[in-house]
């Protein structure tokens, strides 16, 4: 809790350290007021439970467990890798289109479809040889998801339908579909409940500890994808430049239309090759009541990476961290795991009321950053379609 | 539209390139066997063979819920408090309860207990089965719960059967893990008989939360024999909240009321049995709504939803906590068998509830005649589910 003390010396420090600082200062401030708060939460709650004594110590316990829970040891440690390797494919995915003004909510329901036409094309080959299953699931849930990032990127193409509208409501959908389709043509024949039958040897294979499958090595991957894309081909130059002004992008022969199909595609790919990656490395088997908040927790950790791929890393890194921690706060502390969230939601507040914490902290050098807030306000304002 | 398909194209060949060279290299080192392995990330605890402590105060105990919340105000949290019950009757500390945020998360929790040396491990609902199989797999020398996963279908290895052949023996290959079952039909029979000697027009309505749901199609069969046996003019109408969506279907109250107001201006019913979950909380106040008496399901919902007490009639019940609590205090009394676990009259796994509030409404005889099929269920000579027990076609619309 020290480092808003601290803030003013790194801006004196080199010019390298400045710059970092720069980058990390908001999200490091916002992470440790989140932290304070979610130990207020854990106190507070001790007065209001019946019969609970006040122990000032178990906001420390509660992080203690957390942080064991997640880096404690080398298992901890791939079961937080685990955790992170959705959320950096879903935090690409919002990422990615808010790079091109878009408001990808529907991240959900495209990991959704992603995870369901990865577990349709591993059912079909479960009995294949594992490259051959492997292969075609992963690019069943990866078409899948692009499928439905199709969508709302054409209708806002052709007809101005707002994303943010349209990819809510592809979220229901997508609920209803994997409940249609692991209910009637994928469902395990015989059983009493609705369940798929396993993916065999479509299942990713274990490439770290006792889990860690190889789908941790494929967003690593993506990563790099991402990165190049954005940053070293035409396209993502165009993306961008779209994001930034679909006018100016138009006036400059660009095709702001296209793009915008092209990235919610990608965006949908990316979406649902996380849902891909979650049933063919960890449930190899969906039921239809297959839930999920990876859609939604990919939102805020393209914000709080601010849309950069690298930053995205990191956010997932400690989205994942906390998810898997949580297991053991739950069982060594008794916190509830509604605790996360508590956290997850503060670090968010804080970010985007960065105005008030510059401010607070005198935070004049650090970068205003957060330019994917600037997009979400320009979003919710409800600029014409792209022509 | 020239520039959208290289990019797509580079994307997926590359994710598809990353993939092939990761699992290329798999069947080269011994990992072979666990891409099929549907078990990867069970693993046994550390320390040798589990020693449970001679001291049954020592025992330590640990609840996973399924996806969702803990105060539920019914699966989840009557688990819950049956493991609380047994612990606090054992004078063992209260078992800490790991709610997961998604489905990827069931393995993991249940492997949470597992690494921190715990002797029971409770899971609840039917979506925790497979974890839980996996698990006591890894870990045969540690005691599982499984609630509402029975019976077990394992194959001739005591891995969870892919395939559903269910060709391996359950209770001998993994002796430790306790599947629990209900035997719906006959709490709904019961329920029916209520429903039916309440009623005063004979027309009767049953609202399910979703086509898929077994259990849910089994309480309204034998709500529908109950019926018939007081009454055999009555009229059972039958619907169900949705075909697809399970959140809609168990989770959302609000679409419960809308879609009950519905169903009762339909079809006239004067009795309403939900079969709904927390929508079915909904669907009771629908029918308080429109004076007619409701019938909860699962837990006493006089109780549990107390929102709607003044016109509970009753609740078909699953004894959950009753199931969960006998079965830690025989696991550490040394009595306990594993395999399924059914629970059914025979062993008041299932029943009525109290009529609370409309106890002075009920008939004299009522109590007499819910008692008398009760008796005749545990002696095994009533029949309280037709010959597709399950089958949702044998129900009217």
């Amino acid at each position: 809790m020290t480092a808003p003390s601290s803030s003013g010396s790194p801006g004196r420090a080199t010019p390298l350290l400045a710059q970092i600082w720069a980058v990390i200062a908001l999200p490091l401030i916002s992470i440790l007021l989140a932290l304070l708060v979610g130990a207020f939460v854990i106190l507070a709650s001790q007065l209001v439970l019946p019969g609970g004594n006040l122990d000032l110590l178990l906001p420390l316990t509660a992080y203690a467990a957390l942080f064991q829970g997640a880096f404690g040891n080398f298992d901890a440690l791939v079961d937080t890798l685990i955790s992170t390797t959705p959320l950096v494919l879903g935090g690409l995915s919002v990422g990615l289109a808010f790079k091109a003004g878009l408001f990808n909510i529907g991240a959900q329901g495209q990991f959704l479809l992603g995870a369901l036409g990865a577990v349709a094309a591993g059912v079909a080959l479960a009995g294949a040889p594992p490259l051959v299953a492997i292969t075609v699931a992963l690019a069943a849930g990866i078409l899948a998801g692009a499928f439905w990032g199709f969508i709302p990127g054409l209708l806002k193409a052709v007809s101005g339908a707002h994303e943010v509208v349209v990819t809510i409501m592809l979220n229901y959908i997508a609920i209803a579909v994997i409940a249609a389709v692991v209910g009637g043509p994928l469902r395990q024949q015989g059983r009493p409940e609705a369940i798929t039958p396993d993916v065999g040897n479509a299942a990713l294979p274990v490439i770290i500890g006792n889990d860690g499958h190889a789908g941790i090595a494929l967003a690593i991957v993506a990563v790099a994808v991402v990165a190049f894309l954005l940053f070293r081909t035409t396209l993502g130059f165009e993306i961008r430049i779209v994001g930034a002004n679909p006018d100016a992008a138009r006036y400059a022969g660009m095709r702001p239309r296209a793009l915008t199909i092209l990235t919610m595609s990608i965006a949908g790919a990316l979406a649902g090759l996380a849902g891909a990656v979650v049933v063919l490395g960890v449930t190899h088997l969906m039921t239809p009541s297959f839930g999920t908040t990876v859609g939604f927790d990919s939102i805020a950790v393209a914000l709080l990476g601010r849309t950069n791929p690298v930053g995205i890393v990191a956010a997932a890194f400690l989205f994942g961290a906390l998810r898997a921690g949580a297991s053991l706060m739950q069982i060594k502390a008794g916190i509830p795991v509604e605790l996360i969230d508590v956290l997850q939601a503060t670090i968010l507040l804080f970010l985007v009321a960065n105005p008030v914490l510059r401010r607070a902290f005198r935070l004049r050098g650090v970068k205003a950053g957060l330019e994917t807030t600037e997009t979400i306000t320009k979003t919710y304002a409800g600029e014409v379609a792209p022509r | 539209m020239r520039t959208r398909f290289p990019g797509l194209a580079l994307l997926v060949g590359l994710a598809i390139i990353a993939s092939a060279c990761t699992s290329a290299s798999s069947p080269s080192a011994s990992a072979a066997p666990s891409a099929a392995n549907p078990c990867a990330g069970a693993t046994a605890h550390s320390g040798g063979t589990h020693v449970f402590p001679t001291d049954k105060t020592k025992w330590k105990i640990g609840v996973t819920t399924d996806v969702g919340t803990v105060n539920d105000k019914n699966f989840n949290e009557y688990t819950f408090n049956g493991a609380k019950q047994a612990a606090a009757a054992l004078g063992a500390a209260v078992p800490p309860v790991v709610v997961p945020k998604d489905a990827s998360e069931l393995a993991k929790n249940i492997q949470g207990f597992v690494n921190q040396n715990f002797d029971i491990i409770v899971t609840a609902g039917f979506n925790n089965g497979q974890a839980t199989t996996c698990a006591a797999h890894a870990n045969p020398d540690i005691w599982f719960i499984g609630v509402d996963q029975g019976p077990p279908c394992v194959t001739p290895d005591g891995q969870p059967d892919g395939a559903f052949k269910c060709a391996g023996d359950a209770k001998t290959l993994l002796p430790k893990y306790v599947a629990i079952s209900f035997q719906e039909d006959q709490a709904g029979y019961l329920a029916g008989m209520a429903a039916a000697t309440m009623s005063k027009s004979g027309t009767l309505g049953a609202i399910g939360g979703i086509t898929l749901c077994g259990p849910c199609v089994r309480y309204i069969q034998g709500f529908q024999l109950g019926a018939q046996k007081v009454n055999p003019n009555s009229v059972l109408k039958v619907a169900w909240v949705t075909t697809s969506d399970f959140t809609k279907a168990f989770n959302d109250p609000t679409t419960g009321k809308n879609f009950g107001a519905q169903f009762i201006t339909q079809n006239k019913p004067d009795v309403l049995f939900q079969v709904a979950g927390k929508t079915g909380n909904g669907i009771l106040d629908a029918a308080c709504d429109a004076s007619i008496l409701g019938i909860g399901v699962d837990v006493d919902q006089a109780l549990s939803y107390p929102n709607a007490a003044k016109c509970t009639l009753t609740s078909a019940e699953k004894k959950l906590l009753l199931a969960t609590s006998t079965d830690i205090a025989n696991i550490v009394a040394g009595t306990q068998k594993g395999g399924d676990d059914h629970w059914d009259a025979k062993r008041d796994g299932i029943g009525y509830s109290p009529f609370h509030d409309l106890e002075s409404k009920i008939p004299s005889g009522l109590k007499a005649q819910l008692d008398a099929a009760f008796a005749a269920m545990k002696a095994g000579t009533l029949k309280t589910c037709p010959d597709k027990c399950g089958d949702i076609s044998t129900l009217p619309k």
